[in-house]
């Protein structure tokens, strides 16, 4: 047991105190393993600790598994270059097979060192020490050490790349990052910051090696299960297996399973990706919207899996400009979504309500409030009292995507009783992307994250000179909100953080400029004879264990 | 009869430059904005800024028109002060600009680590990194230098200016330390290249070569259905008018005409695909493979285009029969006696295909049309999706190469039309 041994010799001083309230019952134990693993344990480890013995996982039979098969993705093919400026998640997913990431974020919302071996926070975490995994070569023969990690961060935090990591990371100066030895990184923070290791698995940490020169497509060079075969963009994207991957399969030789994946773009048009999995010309469709799951869940031959998420979409208000400055106005229209009726309208119901907070029930430190009720009349009296007795003309733009022009309709409907006449402005994709953080009343999709403090930091704070930062697109800038949210940052411990989160989540309800209705479920299509394939909350391909029963 | 068809491929030309105009006019008042859609809705203003600087979206209009028509590589080499050319510096290399020392050895430059590095490649292909210190010196007393980096674009890079202006931070390719003015080159369409996709920086040649390709076997084949089932029942009705088998082919017609394609094709995947499971609904090409190698992905399509088409063309050529079967020239030839099939074929025939024959031609742009159509149901990997997603991300040299093939296909068949005029009609004669 060497996972034990370790785990025993490196312990985090607060994980036995963890270990105390998940024995009264404090914490559940999918908290417990989030946190032990946020203090640098393995998930096996952070098991072996909690019951001095190896989780019952399922155990996977060296003659269950069949190697061989090649598994088509419906998808876009986007145009990528250098992996810290990705910013469409297909194309993400397509060279994750070639690249992988320091951490990993599994499907239950846990992350584990992954080209890390381990890694360790100081008890006031704000100096980390990554533990760089020994023995994992490039698939161009070089050797993956503590140098690469370095030039990785130096590319995430180099103004000049413009990587959205450097926003993530604004706790770190690229200065005080320490080389200490081949195989171990210091980092040392401004501030304190618990979220380091979901970070390192933002979908644009992807690690390349020291000698990248800034175009994926010119050097597929990464330590992943797969090599790049054949890259056309909006057309199709091949991998072909790697034989000399580092991590084994449960037969005793290296994973991945699969020999092949070919990623097709069949388009922006739906029917197409349904009609082609149906007839069984590709075996997977990515990120499914609330139509193609109706279409495919119940077509023979077709699993569907489903994950509760943190993704959701802001209804969002300019708290800057009349007549959404005053807030009056704002809590007049969120008194006006009738948030089960929308949720059903727009994704049939697949989800779990919100009460105009980021932070969703999947989050370890969410705080949990009472669902507000549809109230026209209440909304009729707060703009009346703000100046509108006659009621308010306001436009909404959104996307004409997904769920957006339900929520819009649905608001529209519900919100006429409560005195607001919404004409809706809806936009292509393309061009709501490009007045979202202008528009005055606007619903904007956000993606999950897998810890309740990432959103807000990203989305209600401000930059370095005070102003709203670039993605603070209601304008919204609270000082005592954002005093909690550092507070939180900084704090390890689950309960303490979820206290300070039920006062930011109040904050956030009472004066914030976004109403969130609900945060829906994500679904991952698959042919059935795939096994070990299962829905991520941030809709990532993780194939390397994947395998075909028809192989 | 050749002073005509030189003054119509004349006109061509002139209606093709026009096109060009109002299309690079028109996505330049449409909204949305390409370096947005190519950062992703979470890039700050500075880096679509930026990015729209090394895209060369920032000059003006009709300096980016020209550049798109005639190039602009024979403004710009002054600066560098070399020849530039656009070329693969090695068998298998992609096409890229480089700048050319009088022994024939290509150069581009590129910045590492804050300084200057070339990167020579001799006649004989042999590829060298030479560090580079031969800045000039301005008048405001900066160190510049101007050169070709290796994405395609003439730059000035500023020595040390690594805080001032700043480099393209989300460009194609890494530059720290990176240039303060940005020109990217082009050939120009009229000197054979329709430039960079914006949408996937690859050349627009390559990719919409293989689109055109995967889209003309679709219509060849669907023409080649289409016009002898139209023209058949539009002789069979018309010869009969108003007997059981006319109402049959006019109703037939009428019904298939009037379902859009997007119905009509969502309908056939559902009987053919769902329903009967005989035929994939999608054309998925996982490999290089062309339609033909894979026919049963083309079948739907194929129909779906058929079932709009053949009822309009049979309506006209039914229209047109019934018309010349009434004419007293017709009646005259059944009276003296002549059989009815010689009657049919040598003349009737002759006359009725007039009308039809203008409507075939002019539905070679429908054709064209409604594959676009077509192809977004089926996620057919052809010229007219190509074109659906280049307009909805305003990727400008995708949009007007796109659209000169369409241009030219609309005005050469009109022409063809014409010709074949004469052939069928001896009074027409063309001066």
């Amino acid at each position: 047991m060497h996972i034990l041994k370790r785990t025993k010799r490196n312990v985090h001083p607060y994980v036995p105190e963890l270990r105390e309230q998940y024995r009264n019952g404090k914490v559940t134990r999918r908290e417990f393993l989030r946190m032990a693993t946020l203090l640098g344990m393995s998930v096996a480890g952070a098991n072996v600790f909690l019951d001095g013995k190896q989780a019952a996982a399922a155990p996977m039979m060296r003659q269950d598994i069949k190697r061989g098969g090649t598994m088509t993705i419906a998808t876009r093919v986007p145009r990528v270059d250098h992996p810290a400026r990705f910013s469409w998640i297909e194309g993400v997913n397509e060279f994750r097979q070639v690249c992988e990431y320091l951490t990993r974020t599994d499907w239950d919302n846990i992350t584990e060192p992954w080209l890390l071996e381990s890694w360790e926070a100081n008890e006031t975490v704000d100096e980390w020490t990554l533990h760089v995994r020994q023995g994992i070569k490039f698939n161009d023969g070089s050797d993956f050490t503590a140098e690469d990690v370095v030039f990785n961060f130096q590319q995430w935090l180099d103004p000049d790349v413009g990587s959205s990591m450097l926003g993530l990371m604004s706790y770190l100066q690229p200065t005080n990052i320490e080389m200490v030895d081949d195989y171990t990184v210091k980092l040392y923070l401004d501030v304190p910051q618990i979220g380091v290791p979901e970070n390192l698995f933002h979908y644009p940490a992807m690690i390349v090696p020291k000698t990248f020169e800034g175009d994926l497509t010119r050097q597929p060079i990464g330590t992943g299960p797969f090599l790049l075969d054949e890259y056309i963009e909006t057309e199709r994207a091949v991998f072909v297996r790697r034989e000399d991957y580092w991590r084994m399969g449960a037969d005793g030789d290296p994973l991945p399973y699969l020999d092949k994946l070919v990623f097709v773009d069949l388009g922006e048009e739906e029917s197409a990706r349904i009609a082609a999995l149906q007839s069984g010309q590709v075996d997977n469709i990515y990120n499914p919207g609330a139509d193609v799951w109706q279409a495919v869940k119940d077509l023979p031959g077709i699993n569907v899996y489903s994950a509760p998420t943190a993704q959701t979409f802001h209804i969002r208000m300019r708290v800057d400009q009349p007549p959404f400055d005053d807030v009056r106005v704002r809590q007049a229209l969120k008194k006006c979504i009738d948030r089960q009726k929308m949720l059903d309208l727009a994704w049939f119901g697949e989800g779990v309500l919100g009460h105009d907070s980021a932070v969703a029930p999947v989050h370890p430190e969410y705080c949990s409030k009472p669902i507000p009720a549809y109230d026209p009349e209440g909304a009729k009296a707060l703009l009346a009292e703000a100046g509108y007795p006659d009621g308010l003309e306001v436009e909404l733009s959104t996307q004409q995507a997904r769920a957006e022009p339900a929520m819009a309709q649905s608001l529209k409907e519900t919100a006429a009783a409560g005195g607001f006449d919404i004409k809706l402005n809806i936009l292509p994709s393309a061009q709501y992307w490009d007045v979202w953080t202008e528009v005055p009343l606007g619903i904007t999709i956000w993606a999950h994250r897998p810890l309740g403090i990432i959103v807000p930091a990203l989305a209600f704070t401000t930059d370095a000179e005070g102003n709203p930062g670039p993605w603070n697109e209601t304008r919204w800038v609270d000082e005592e909100y954002i005093a909690l949210l550092r507070q939180a940052e900084s704090t390890l411990e689950v309960e303490a953080r979820r206290a300070i989160m039920c006062q930011m989540e109040d904050i956030e309800a009472e004066r914030s400029g976004h109403g969130i209705a609900f945060f829906t479920s994500v679904w991952y299509v698959c042919h059935e004879r795939f096994q070990g394939v299962r829905a991520h909350p941030t809709n990532y391909d993780l194939f390397d264990e994947v395998w075909d029963a028809e192989a | 009869m050749l002073r005509y068809i030189l003054r119509r491929l004349g006109f061509m030309l002139l209606t093709m430059l026009l096109v060009s105009i109002v299309v690079f006019l028109v996505s330049e008042v449409a909204p949305g904005d390409v370096a947005r859609h190519v950062l992703g809705q979470f890039a700050t203003d500075e880096q679509v800024e930026l990015l729209r600087n090394q895209m060369g979206l920032n000059q003006p209009l009709y300096v980016r028109y020209f550049d798109w028509l005639v190039g602009n590589d024979w403004r710009h080499d002054s600066k560098v002060g070399m020849p530039l050319t656009y070329t693969r510096a090695r068998p298998g290399d992609e096409l890229e600009w480089w700048a050319v020392e009088p022994d024939g050895t290509l150069v581009q430059w590129r910045m590492k680590s804050g300084s200057l590095e070339q990167i020579r490649i001799t006649t004989d292909g042999e590829r060298t990194l030479v560090p580079f210190d031969e800045w000039d010196t301005n008048k405001d007393g900066e160190e510049i230098f101007w050169g070709v980096d290796n994405a395609n674009h003439v730059v000035l890079w500023v020595k040390g200016s690594e805080d001032s202006t700043g480099p393209a931070s989300a460009g194609r390719t890494m530059t720290k330390g990176g240039g303060r003015e940005y020109y990217p080159l082009k050939k120009g369409l009229l000197r054979g290249d329709p430039g960079i996709s914006l949408r996937t920086n690859r050349p627009v040649g390559p990719t919409l070569t293989r689109r055109l390709r995967n889209s003309f076997s679709l219509a060849v084949i669907a023409f080649a259905f289409i016009m002898p089932i139209a023209l058949l029942l539009g002789i069979l009705a018309g010869l009969r008018e108003g007997s059981p088998a006319d109402r049959a082919i006019s109703l037939f017609s009428l019904i298939t005409t009037s379902i859009p394609e997007f119905a009509s094709g969502v309908f056939l995947i559902l009987v053919f695909s769902f329903w009967l499971d005989l035929l994939p609904g999608a054309s998925v090409f996982v490999d290089d493979s062309t339609p033909l190698e894979n026919p049963k992905m083309i079948v739907l399509p194929i129909l779906t285009l058929t079932l709009v088409e053949v009822g309009y063309v049979a309506r006209m050529t039914r229209a047109s029969m019934v018309e010349v079967m009434n004419a007293p020239y017709i009646r005259t030839a059944v009276l003296k006696g002549l059989p009815y099939r010689r009657i049919v074929f040598v003349h009737a025939l002759r006359n009725a295909l007039m009308a039809p024959i203008t409507v075939i031609m002019l539905h070679v742009n429908w054709l064209v049309g409604g594959i676009v159509v077509v192809e977004a149901v089926y996620g057919y990997p052809g010229v007219g999706l190509y074109l659906l997603d280049s307009a909805m991300f305003k990727d400008i040299n995708a949009i007007e190469a796109g659209s000169m093939v369409m241009v030219a296909l609309a005005v050469s068949t009109q022409l063809i039309a014409d010709i074949i005029y004469t052939f069928l009609n001896p009074r027409i004669r063309y001066t």
